[in-house]
């Protein structure tokens, strides 16, 4: 017996739920769980990092943080230039940005990354890894 | 005249639509609710719900999208106002793209449970959707560029975030289906001044509203 249109409707929705519920179990068993942030394969402490760079304040966002650049300046990276970053979050949302927006980008003391040239799609939370690609 | 009607509803319906992601959608989104999923399975599919039942018509939900997402553009606060512009054109797009295949007068959907399904199907498929061509197109408009594997990495967090936005669209498209049988008509004489001024409205408010927080 061929299905119509609309007995069709009811299976393609609790194929949606079905696919929505495993997501949602995937995402709660391999949510990351530290607050340290790994720098280029080395963790820090947010403390540590806030001691490492130097302020930077975002007027037009009023956000206040340590400057990414001179963040990875005085991690004794050579050639911060010639690379880009990708930012990631406790909940997996990622973010690579080039040399240019590290220089206007700030970490918060509550470990979010946000950019001043940038969309705020770009704003990362709980930031625990920064990669060097 | 038809046309005109048509166009007049696309009008409404999309500033409606755009009045209510600039000023409730950045309400949800201060007070740290799931605005994005709300606003989709409540607003959005309850006006293009709204609209392509009253008008009975294919195109409606794409046009409302672009106004929709013109008007969101005119307000840059609460959350990220480009992303939100591109998500909103985009879900009108992929509404339009369900509901294509439907029946322009619905017969398909006259029982509780597909009416439920449909929802579901449109708020999931809306909101992933958008989301998902957002985070595609605010990168490549940004001096940071596209990047594949940071969309590809957090595919199951959109596919998870859609579950709200599902179950809350198995209520808002019966609860419609059941306002629509009130039979609510408007007379010929007040359709263009009623559905011209709520979208002059809509507008003014946000402008007024930007142009407010600017000075602010």
């Amino acid at each position: 017996m061929r299905m119509g249109k609309a007995q069709l409707i009811p299976v393609f929705a609790i194929i949606v739920l079905l696919i929505g519920c495993t997501a949602s179990l995937y995402v709660h068993a391999t949510q990351a769980n530290t607050d340290l942030i790994d720098i280029n394969g080395q963790q820090y402490t947010i403390d540590q990092l806030f001691y490492l760079g130097e302020p930077r304040t975002i007027a037009s966002l009023n956000t206040t943080g340590i400057a990414l650049d001179t963040l990875i300046t005085n991690i004794g990276l050579n050639c911060p230039s010639c690379h880009h970053y990708t930012i990631i979050g406790k909940d997996g949302y990622q973010k690579t940005v080039t040399w240019e927006n590290m220089k206007n980008g700030v970490l918060t003391h509550q470990q979010s990354v946000v950019f001043s040239d940038l969309p705020k799609a770009f704003r990362v939370k709980d930031v625990i890894r920064i990669e060097v690609n | 005249m038809k046309h005109k009607k048509l166009l007049a509803g696309i009008l409404v319906f999309g500033s409606l639509w755009g009045f209510s992601e600039c000023i409730i959608g950045s309400l949800l989104h201060d007070a740290g609710l799931p605005a994005g999923a709300i606003m989709t399975a409540v607003f959005a599919i309850g006006l293009l719900t709204i609209s392509r039942v009253w008008y009975q018509q294919r195109g409606i939900a794409l046009g409302m999208g672009l106004v929709a997402g013109a008007l969101r553009l005119f307000n840059p606060f609460g959350g990220c106002y480009l992303c939100s512009a591109i998500a909103i054109m985009a879900e009108g797009a992929i509404f339009e793209l369900i509901w294509y295949r439907l029946s322009l007068d619905l017969k398909e959907l006259q029982t509780l449970t597909y009416q439920s399904s449909i929802g579901i199907i449109s708020a999931y498929v809306v909101y992933v959707g958008g989301y998902i061509i957002t985070q595609i197109f605010t990168p490549i408009l940004s001096s940071a560029g596209f990047h594949l594997e940071n969309l590809l990495v957090f595919l199951p967090n959109m596919f998870a975030s859609g579950l709200l936005a599902a179950l809350v669209g198995a209520a808002t498209v019966p609860v419609l289906f059941s306002v629509k049988k009130l039979d609510i008509t408007i007379k010929d004489r007040l359709y263009y001044p009623i559905t011209i001024g709520i979208s002059i409205v809509c507008w003014t408010v946000v402008i007024i509203n930007t142009a407010i927080l600017l000075w602010l």
